[in-house]
């Protein structure tokens, strides 16, 4: 039965593309009835950059203080998503299963303390 | 000052038309009438099975698919065998769901512009939108009517593809979010049992539309704002998931409807048991919103609108909408997760499941609405802080302490008043202690004598003030 349910997922995307569209097909429909203006001149579409005339191109080197948490991220995801089945399936395993659960959950904090102690969880 | 502001001149109240409490009383009047006669020609018996049955529509999808199916027996077609049932009711089922969803959403997305500006309005000691329509309510459609109508600027340099693409696609996570929400007891559009995970997989897809829509616009703000969304929404995410966690351990199920179920059986909201992850998911979920309090991907005083900056006309609408959208998504996660979703203390034999979900989700966005009205931005440094120092060691804490509960509720045999209410008691005074001493651990030093109240608007007295000065409009 699950299988089919996902179908229904299909479904919701469908509207989810077709929604937005609408008003966006509107927008355009009413330019093709002249309804609304679109006259772009140089300026117009030049970068905003609050008046000043933009400088260089926004797709260069960023700043590298955003890798320090996307790393920590993954490594967080990842386990967290680990842990959903033994949450699900705990109530029929045995004390053991707390225990090893507990284990993996003392590795991840102790990244955490290495991370915060080493001030990677500060944004300088 | 306060002399002064007493004596200007008293503005009446504005009173309701006659027209408009005429048209009210000839529908409360056919209201009733309609209830009467459905109540009378159930009480007669005439309708045996549960067709009448308004408080589960899931009901009534039930009865129409059995009729179906039946049509369908009789033609059976191929496209039996890809779907692996009648193909039939599972096509009209998809259908009908996906467009009261629909509807749902595009309604309360219209409701909740008007009534989101009023109570920040009066929030701000100013009345909001009052001008199109009684009360401002056309103000959303006029909004709408003047997006639709303006110029839409492409940008020279941007990537012109993915430039385009966002708006389209930033809707998708939203309404595929919306999917496993249990409304009733049966009425559930899409009721996986890996519903928590299918929430926290397509909620985090929302990142990609933001990231694509800041990189295409080849913007310097743009691409700042982005990569602060992005930051922001993967640090909170893993709070989040954490504190989702301890519901499932609890529950012991990842089905929505299950969670809700067992919110109802036990008579307990997981609000009062579970109080910290209540509290970390309201958090991290805000945060996930970019609304005002934790809006630094769109703070208009540093970088002008954040990741829709070069975004006019009606794309930028859509932004604003999938905003509102994911707001009101997660007001409602919360009322499913930790208010008791549809359940009301035995009060959904009587009242429609959908509605005491809707008035949770009322109440939960108030709060949303409330939190936008009184808290200032935050930094990126703090909210970073506040995620990764504060949210996720407390979430774990919480973890611990509630997986060592889980495992004692499956194997002491106690009543579940006994049980249930010694967790709750305990919790209460791990998240009182928690919040305060983790707060002091990691360096906040709370003023002497507490927090200063805001005077001016105490003194004022408000939106009363404003109408004895005659200046409000």
């Amino acid at each position: 039965m699950i299988p089919e349910l996902y179908g229904r997922v299909g479904v919701l995307v469908l509207f989810g593309i077709v929604f937005p569209a609408i008003p966006l097909i509107a927008s355009y429909a009413f330019y093709m009835l002249k309804l609304r203006p679109e006259n772009p001149d140089p300026v117009k579409s030049a970068t905003y950059e609050c008046g000043v005339e933009a400088e260089g191109n926004a797709w260069g080197q960023f700043n590298a203080r955003y890798y320090l948490f996307a790393l920590g991220f993954v490594i967080f995801d990842v386990e967290v998503v680990f842990l959903y089945p033994w949450a699900v399936e705990h109530l029929s395993l045995n004390t053991d299963a707390l225990f090893k659960a507990g284990i993996f959950v003392g590795v991840l904090a102790f990244g955490l303390a290495y991370a915060w102690r080493r001030r990677a969880l500060d944004w300088r | 000052m306060n002399s002064t502001l007493r004596q200007g001149r008293r503005r009446p109240a504005a009173k309701v038309p006659l027209g408009l409490m005429i048209v009210g009383a000839v529908f409360a009047l056919g209201f009733l009438a309609v209830n009467a006669a459905i109540g009378y020609v159930v009480i007669d018996g005439r309708l045996d099975g549960q067709w009448y049955d308004i408080r589960d529509l899931g009901i009534a999808v039930e009865e129409l698919k059995v009729q179906l199916d039946a049509i369908n027996d009789d033609q059976p077609s191929f496209l039996d065998d890809i779907v692996g049932q009648h193909w039939m009711s599972y096509a009209v089922g998809a259908l009908l769901g996906a467009i009261g969803i629909l509807s749902f959403i595009g309604g309360a997305l219209l409701a909740l512009i008007w009534i989101e500006r009023r109570l920040i309005g009066r929030m701000q000691i100013r009345r909001g939108p009052n001008r199109v329509g009684p009360y401002g309510l056309l103000q959303p459609v006029a909004d709408a009517v003047k997006l639709i109508q303006k110029e839409v600027l492409m940008p020279d340099g941007a990537d012109r593809i993915l430039f385009l693409l966002p708006p389209a696609i930033i809707f998708v996570p939203m309404m595929a979010a919306w999917g496993p929400v249990p409304w009733a007891p049966q009425m559930a559009y899409l009721d996986i049992n890996v519903g928590v995970l299918y929430l926290i997989a397509v909620s985090s897809l929302t990142t990609l539309a933001v990231f694509l829509a800041g990189w295409a616009s080849n913007n310097h703000y743009a691409l700042l704002g982005s990569m602060r969304t992005v930051a922001m929404m993967i640090s909170y995410e893993i709070p989040l998931s954490i504190a989702l966690l301890s519901v499932v351990l609890i529950t012991g199920s990842m089905q929505l409807s299950e969670i809700v179920q067992w919110q109802a059986d036990h008579n307990l909201w997981l609000a009062a048991l579970l109080p910290i992850a209540m509290l970390t998911y309201f958090f991290s979920s805000t945060a996930e919103l970019n609304r005002t309090p934790n809006d630094i991907a769109e703070a208009e005083s540093e970088i002008v609108a954040g990741f829709h900056t070069e975004y006019s006309g009606m794309k930028f609408g859509l932004f604003y909408a999938v905003e509102l959208g994911n707001a009101l998504l997660v007001a409602t996660l919360v009322a499913t997760f930790f208010l008791g979703g549809w359940s009301l203390f035995g009060l959904e034999e009587w009242i429609p499941g959908y509605l005491i979900l809707f008035a949770k989700l009322s109440a939960a966005y108030f709060v949303l609405v409330w939190l936008r009205g009184t808290l200032p931005r935050f930094r990126l440094d703090q909210l970073m802080r506040f995620a990764w120092q504060y949210l996720i060691p407390l979430s774990l804490f919480n973890l611990i302490i509630v997986a060592v509960e889980a495992s004692l509720l499956a194997r002491w045999d106690a009543p579940g008043l006994v049980s249930l209410g010694l967790f709750t008691i305990v919790n209460w005074g791990a998240a009182y202690i928690l919040f305060r001493d983790w707060a002091r651990r990691i360096g906040y030093q709370p003023d002497a004598g507490g927090p200063r109240r805001a005077e001016l608007t105490q003194q004022v007295g408000g939106i009363e003030a404003a109408h004895r000065m005659g200046t409000a409009t």
